[in-house]
Order: C-alpha cells, then sequence, then structure tokens
C-alpha cells in the first residue's frame, strides 16, 4: 500500500475520526490486520485498494475526501504560517530530501503528518479567505525555537498555487528539486500508473506538463523574490548530499553542521520505469528544449551537463 | 455510430463470457459501482475510450468507393469550447464526408507521447479519415491544444490539414470543464483541477501550432462570436476549407449543452484570482488573434 500518511476517517456522513499516523491504517499500532489479510489486500487492482479505502472513510490529502481539519496541538506546540513550503518537483527526490531536513533538531516534523499537505492544491477553484488561511496555519504545528514546513511536490505544476501560498505563508522560503524532465517524466508517468491512475491522454499530459520548469517557477517568481527561493538540482543532489544538504541548512537558517546518519536512503523510488521510445524520448527532449534553455538562464547555478535531455533536444 | 467505435473496443477482441454478460446489463447500472472501479469494468468488457490505452488505432475499413488520406482539417481545441457542436456543423456540409460509425474525435495523435510516430503510423492516422469522391475529411479532438506532444507530429502526420481552434471566454469555460473530470477529482483533486484549468490557456497552444503550421492553416474562431451570428461564422469556416460557403445547415442553431454567464458559479475571489492568472495569456491570445473581440470576455476587456 502506498504511504498515505495523515489519513482522516470521515463516514458517508462526514463523520470524522481519529488521527491516524503515518502509514498506520497497515503498519502502525492501532490498526494491524493479520498477515494474510495484507498480503490479500495488496495483491489487489490499486483501484480497488482505493474504492476499498474509501468505503472505509479512508482518504489521502490529494483526494477529493480528506477532511482538513487540522492536527490537535501537542503539549507546548503552537501553529503558524510554515516556515519553509518545497513545491516541486515530483520524482525528484523530494521525499528524500524532506526526511534529511526532518531530520535536523531544528526542524518540527510531526511523523503523523503527511510532508505533503497538499492543502492549497484544493482551491484552485474554491474561495481562499481568512478562515481559509488560518486553516492551513493550523497543519504546521512546531516545538519552541523549531521552524516547520512541507512539502508538495504538485504545487510547482499548480498554476493557482503561487498565489494561494503569497496570501498564506509570504514569509516562507520556498524549496525545489528540479530533474532532467525527460526522466523525471518517465519515473512520473510509472509512479502515477502504478498507484492505479487510468493510462490516458490526460494522465501523460499530465506527466509532460509538470516538467515544463521555467514556465511555472516564473509564477512563483511574481510572489516570491528569489533569494527566497533555493532551486535544487536532483543530480547535484545525488552526487553531492553533503554539500547540498548543508546548502539547503544554511538556506533555512538552520545550523549546517548536523548530519543525519544516512545521506542515502532511497525514498519512494519508481521500480521499473515505463518504456520511453527512443525517438519519442527525442521529440520531448525537443519540446522541453527551450524551458530547460530558460531555467538555465534563470539559475546559472544548476548544471546543464548533468541533463541528458539538454543535450539531445538542443537546449 | 456503433458501440464498438464509441467504445474503442478492438475489432474483433475476445471477450468472456462474464464481460458478455455484463455487457447485457441494463444501462446505468454501471453508475452503482464505485468510480474507482467503473474503468476496471470497461476495460474487463474490452472497452476503452479513444483516449486510453488499449483504444483500438487500427483503423475501420473504407466502404464501397471510398479512398483514404491524411486528415484535410482538424480541429484541436478547445474543451468545454463549442467544439463538438461546430464539428457537428462542418460535417453537415455536403462535401464533407462523415462516416457516423467514426467518433468525431478520433485521438489518434493522443497516443503518440511515448511511442514512436513513423511512416506505418502515418499511414494508420491516414486510415481513419475515409472519404467519398469530392469530399473533404477530417476530426475535431478538442484535447489535442493541450496536450503538448501533438502540435509537433503535425508536420509528419498531416500536413497539408486546416487546423481549427474555437475558443471561449476562459472563466466561462472552467466550470464546464470541470464537470467532466468527477472521477479524476476523487483520485487527485489537484491535478484534475490542473488539467481543466490548463485548457484555457489558449495562448499558449496557439503559439505552440503556430510554430508548426503556417498561419494561413489556421483558423481561430471564438465562441461568443459563433452563438451571436452562426450563419456568418459558419461560412467563414467553409471557406476556409475550402468548402461552397452558401449552405446553411438546418440543425445547430445554437450549442444543445450550453452554460452561460462568465463565471458562473465562482466567487468574487476565485474569479479575481483565475483572472490574473489567465490575463497574459489572453493578451497574448489577442496580439495572435487580432479578430479576438474581448468585449465578449467581459472580466479580460482591459486587460
Amino acid at each position: 500500500m502506498q504511504k498515505v500518511g495523515r489519513m482522516a476517517r470521515c463516514g458517508a456522513r462526514g463523520r470524522c475520526g481519529p488521527l491516524w499516523r503515518q502509514g498506520a491504517l497497515w503498519h502502525g499500532e492501532a490498526v494491524r490486520p493479520p498477515r494474510a489479510a495484507r498480503a490479500a489486500f495488496r495483491s489487489l487492482s490499486p483501484r480497488t485498494r482505493t474504492a476499498l479505502l474509501h468505503r472505509a472513510g479512508y482518504f489521502a490529502p490529494w483526494e477529493g475526501g480528506f477532511d482538513f481539519t487540522p492536527p490537535a496541538l501537542g503539549p507546548g506546540e503552537t501553529a503558524g504560517p510554515p516556515d519553509f513550503v518545497g513545491i516541486g518537483v515530483q520524482k525528484g527526490g523530494t521525499s528524500w530530501w524532506y526526511e534529511l531536513i526532518a531530520d535536523h533538531p531544528g526542524v518540527t516534523a510531526r511523523p503523523d503528518l503527511h510532508k505533503e499537505r497538499h492543502y492549497l492544491s484544493h482551491f484552485g477553484t474554491e474561495p481562499f479567505g481568512p478562515a481559509q488561511v488560518a486553516r492551513y496555519h493550523g497543519w504546521f504545528p512546531r516545538r519552541r525555537g523549531t521552524i516547520t514546513g512541507e512539502w508538495t511536490p504538485d504545487y510547482l505544476a499548480y498554476p493557482w498555487v503561487a498565489a494561494l501560498l503569497a496570501r498564506s505563508a509570504p514569509d516562507a522560503r520556498l524549496l525545489v528539486i528540479l530533474r532532467d524532465p525527460v526522466e523525471r517524466f518517465r519515473s512520473g508517468l510509472t509512479f502515477r500508473l502504478s498507484q492505479g491512475a487510468l493510462a490516458t491522454e490526460s494522465t501523460v499530459a499530465d506527466a509532460v506538463r509538470q516538467g515544463f520548469y521555467a514556465r511555472s517557477l516564473r509564477r512563483y517568481l511574481r510572489y516570491f523574490d528569489p533569494d527566497r527561493m533555493l532551486v535544487l538540482q536532483y543530480e547535484q543532489c545525488s552526487a553531492d548530499p553533503a554539500g547540498q544538504l548543508a546548502g539547503t541548512y544554511r538556506f533555512l537558517g538552520l545550523d549546517d553542521a548536523h548530519r543525519p546518519d544516512s545521506l542515502r536512503t532511497a525514498v519512494n523510488a519508481s521500480g521499473t520505469k515505463r518504456p520511453l521510445d527512443p525517438e519519442a524520448g527525442l521529440r520531448l527532449a525537443q519540446l522541453y528544449a527551450d524551458d530547460m534553455d530558460e531555467v538555465f538562464t534563470l539559475f546559472p547555478h544548476l548544471d546543464r551537463s548533468l541533463w541528458p535531455s539538454a543535450r539531445a533536444g538542443g537546449a | 455510430m456503433t458501440a464498438e467505435a464509441r467504445h474503442g473496443r478492438r475489432p474483433g477482441a475476445a471477450r468472456p463470457v462474464v464481460a458478455d454478460v455484463l455487457s447485457r446489463l441494463p444501462l446505468g447500472l454501471h453508475r452503482w459501482l464505485p468510480l474507482e472501479q467503473r474503468a476496471d469494468l470497461r476495460h474487463a468488457l474490452g472497452r476503452f475510450q479513444p483516449d486510453e490505452d488499449g483504444s483500438g488505432l487500427i483503423p475501420p475499413p473504407p466502404a464501397p468507393g471510398e479512398t483514404t488520406g491524411p486528415p484535410d482539417y482538424i480541429g484541436m481545441g478547445a474543451t468545454s469550447a463549442g467544439a463538438r457542436w461546430w464539428h457537428r456543423l462542418v460535417a453537415d456540409h455536403p462535401e464533407v464526408s462523415n462516416r457516423p460509425d467514426l467518433p468525431p474525435a478520433r485521438h489518434y495523435l493522443s497516443h503518440f507521447a511515448t511511442r514512436p510516430f513513423g511512416p506505418d503510423r502515418r499511414a494508420q492516422y491516414e486510415g481513419w479519415f475515409p472519404r467519398r469522391p469530392g469530399t473533404i475529411a477530417g476530426e475535431w479532438t478538442p484535447t489535442y491544444s493541450s496536450l503538448p506532444w501533438v502540435a509537433p507530429l503535425l508536420p509528419r502526420a498531416a500536413p497539408h490539414a486546416r487546423i481549427l481552434l474555437i475558443v471561449r471566454d476562459p472563466l466561462a469555460r472552467l466550470p464546464v470543464a470541470l464537470v467532466g473530470h468527477e472521477e479524476d477529482r476523487v483520485a487527485q483533486t489537484g491535478t484534475a483541477i490542473a488539467d481543466a484549468v490548463d485548457g484555457g490557456f489558449y495562448g499558449a497552444q496557439l503559439a505552440q501550432v503556430l510554430t508548426h503550421v503556417p498561419a494561413d492553416r489556421v483558423q481561430v474562431l471564438q465562441y461568443e462570436q459563433c452563438r451571436r451570428d452562426r450563419d456568418g461564422h459558419l461560412a467563414a469556416t467553409y471557406r476556409f476549407l475550402g468548402l461552397d460557403d452558401g449552405h446553411r445547415p438546418e440543425r445547430g442553431r445554437q450549442p444543445t449543452s450550453a452554460r452561460t454567464g462568465p463565471g458562473a458559479d465562482l466567487d468574487p475571489d476565485t474569479r479575481d484570482r483565475l483572472v490574473d492568472l489567465y490575463a497574459a495569456d489572453v493578451i497574448a491570445l489577442a496580439g495572435l488573434v487580432p479578430e479576438l473581440d474581448l468585449s465578449l470576455w467581459p472580466a479580460f476587456d482591459r486587460a
């Protein structure tokens, strides 16, 4: 089962029950079905599993039925706007990087809260006033003297989020990890299909659109100064995690001497990627060429040579 | 249109007995199934939407006297902007071949983001456009304009086709576009909304088309103008396609399922945010299409 993080239990009439620890539905202490039941559940198709979970009242933050009532504060905790928000990109190593940030003693990252709050994802065509802003802030409890935040990789690709973030967290520092867009596309599409998405043109189009980084980042640069935005490159993070992580800590105002026990924990790796025909791959690289050019112009510290599709597509 | 064409069943695909039984259940019974599983049922029955992996790409055999060839016209967009209405009017012309067993939206090019598109595929695509002698043939797949990989395929797939695009006030279009995403919104709310929002960036879509197709082979229609003066704009479309512009369809004075009112269902704050989101794109579109009448899109009139 996918890692679902905090799931709200809402009945058909909207009755909401307890919070669940990350993955607690099957892996935690609260509910632990027999091994055979878990195996049988996993053998079902992703869509059937999802349907059963929904029937039982469990929804993930990216799903329509999720209950966004903020979690109760723990002893000594306060809530407020996030200090940092990771905005992208899906399949760019964001779970890995978030865990490294969360490992820092100066960061509050409650294990019962999913790194991807997805709160702002739901307000593309909904009102977003002071009540919604306050509710968003309620999702960021923190201990005294620490910072906290979230990382929802889809935010970059949702065109309405930059404006909402400027309204609800104007002082937040933004993080984004970019990855060779064609590789990201392959990994992203594989991931979506493995999660039960239908293999339709809109699923593929979504995977393609997420790779137009410059187009999306321009929206954020309308609202946030470039010095409040840290743009990392997945390939650089993989090659030099310690150096890039220290830079991330400094950007967040944290002590950069901290070293997590492990820097190389693979999180949410996609496994075998969906095949991409070389001719189609070249067409994708050409599709992204202008956008990649703009990325390297806007953020000259990124290394063009680390993206094979930048060479193939003529960017 | 036959059930096979509507549902994209592979020609001659064997179906299990259970699937046969299920397929005879009364229409509408599938609505008892959870949203998440309806697609599984369709697929178990061998039925695929034209834009789904698994739908048949093999063209139908031409009828006696028909020939096939590249499409003479391709409608590319936009979704929820009257494309179906306008295509019916085009297809009503006696000089247009429009076989009722073929879906007007072929969705053929939707399948080639990750697949190779070589001469064999081009020939296969041409097979989807049977026509009687002395007539033209084409398709209108409204999602093409928002699929970034389609426009680059046009010079190879249909090098001489005329391209049609109909656009509508993005604020009026959006609530209509969202209606079609019910299943998606259960699974991925943000992605479903993004898909609907993205369809309204006409300026960017048109700019991409124009990098691959000469401007004189592209006609952009404005939905609101078409509603106000159907016959005048239809005559212009007929002329653009090389057809006799004296034809007047009896039906289709207005789109059958149109929802009116710019920004319907949007609260003022959301409306302002969307205007801000679309404004630059609308300005770009107006720069590319001088005939665009922004007074018909009140929220953007002073953009």
